[in-house]
């Protein structure tokens, strides 16, 4: 499970790296899988070793896709930081108490979307702010938020789906 | 022991997470010109208001040797300021000084007043000239509001004088610039409040009437106004009590007139041969 799980992570963060080189829509989304990766961690992982993580990916995303060193760490390393305070909230203490992994087969998919969702926010406003956000439009940051965290939002929630795999079983 | 643990373990991912973010940041200063720029506003703003609070702080306990510093100053602008008036006020007595005049019977002089008592029943004042700027005893002290008192001795720089609040002190006073004459004397009990006496009940008069000096005396000029007529009283049914406010503040009388009779010394000469036997 262990290698499974690491494997996944790998794979999922080489789609990262392919999206952000290749998938250039528009300058109003900005598709990030990066806080489903970090909020789908195993439970038992400490805050610290969360963030550690995040940062560490965040980098690797950074270093090997077109942009800037350190957004992504930037951006992430909250997410890192909020994780098991937001599984606490949205999914329960048991599940922390218990060292289970969420999935949407036990809590649902309206509370993973939410939670998806949550860590989705926190991300895109911390990149769209460090991305520039100061020196355009309010309206531009806004649009680009709302675009990227409806699709970010549903890709994720297919990529909570594929780690929360074994659970389910 | 749990909520320490618990503490610590805040503290150490804290610390974990501000070292991640600011190696992020720095990444961020280091690859990418916006991200430098913000960056670099955010860390001044930052440094602007650490060093800005530390300095409120150490102003804070300077406060008071700064006090000590500008109470010093203070007293120091103080007595220059007062060297400044005394001088100011020394040349002006001496221009005033110069300016004797003669109308009528009367010699006038400008004086100052140095001291004066309120709240006693013989109330005085301190005239600040004296023999050598040619004040004479038995002078008139007087205003443009009234009558202020009457030099009683004189020193080589200094005069003492019976106040009219003072219950020894009366002035002839006509009520109206044709009407009765009769004295006038302090109320006693405020420092605008006298009463006009012995006014014959044939004439008639209303509140607001004004009182000025009959001149009937050697002392004080004729028509200074010195009040106006409020509440009266018949006494003994045969004369009025006036009550009159005054139209001269006692409170803070600086600068008056001397009048002196130059016939005075002639007439009461003339009144003792004639009186005496």
């Amino acid at each position: 499970m262990r290698q499974s799980f690491l494997l996944q992570y790998i794979l999922l963060l080489i789609a990262q790296v392919l999206i952000c080189n290749y998938f250039h829509f528009t300058p109003y989304l900005t598709l990030t899988l990066l806080p489903a990766l970090i909020l789908c961690l195993p439970t038992r992982l400490s805050t610290a070793a969360g963030m550690l993580i995040a940062f560490v990916t965040g980098i690797t995303v950074d270093l090997l896709a077109e942009g800037v060193v350190g957004l992504n760490a930037f951006a992430l390393v909250p997410v890192g930081l909020l994780r098991r305070g937001l599984v606490r909230f949205v999914f329960g203490e048991e599940l922390l108490v218990r060292g289970e992994n969420f999935s949407i087969h036990k809590f649902g998919l309206p509370k993973v979307i939410f939670a998806v969702f949550l860590m989705q926010t926190v991300f895109l406003v911390l990149y769209i702010w460090a991305d520039g956000a100061p020196v355009r439009p309010f309206l531009f940051n806004f649009w680009r938020y709302f675009i990227s965290v409806a699709a970010g939002t549903l890709l994720s929630v297919v990529v909570a789906d594929l780690f929360t795999h074994d659970d389910r079983r | 022991m749990a909520v320490g643990k618990k503490i610590a373990g805040i503290l150490f991912n804290a610390a974990i997470f501000i070292g991640l973010e600011v190696a992020a940041l720095s990444l961020l200063g280091h690859n990418g010109q916006v991200q430098n720029f913000f960056l670099a506003k955010a860390l001044h703003g930052f440094m602007a208001k650490t060093w800005g609070a530390s300095e409120s702080v150490r102003y804070y306990f300077s406060l008071k040797g700064v006090n000590e510093a500008l109470s010093q100053e203070n007293f120091q602008l103080s007595q220059r300021l007062k060297a400044y008036e005394s001088e100011e006020e020394k040349k002006r007595m001496e221009a005033l000084a110069g300016s004797f005049t003669d109308i009528g019977e009367f010699h006038y002089m400008p004086a100052s007043i140095v001291k004066i008592s309120r709240n006693k029943q013989h109330n005085y004042l301190i005239i600040g000239q004296g023999t050598e700027d040619g004040v004479q005893p038995h002078s008139g002290i007087i205003s443009a509001h009234g009558v202020i008192g009457i030099v009683d001795a004189v020193s080589k720089h200094y005069a003492y004088a019976i106040s009219f609040m003072n219950n020894d002190f009366s002035v002839s006073t006509r009520l109206g610039r044709e009407g009765p004459v009769g004295p006038m004397v302090w109320d006693g009990k405020s420092s605008s409040g006298a009463i006009l006496r012995q006014i014959p009940l044939q004439y008639r008069f209303e509140p607001g009437d004004t009182v000025y000096t009959s001149g009937f005396s050697s002392i004080f000029p004729a028509d200074i106004p010195l009040g106006t007529v409020g509440e009266s009283r018949i006494v003994n049914g045969a004369t009025y009590e006036i009550a009159v406010s005054l139209l001269q503040d006692f409170g803070a009388p600086r600068y008056v007139t001397l009048a002196s009779n130059k016939g005075k010394e002639e007439i009461d000469e003339l009144e003792e041969r004639e009186v005496a036997p």
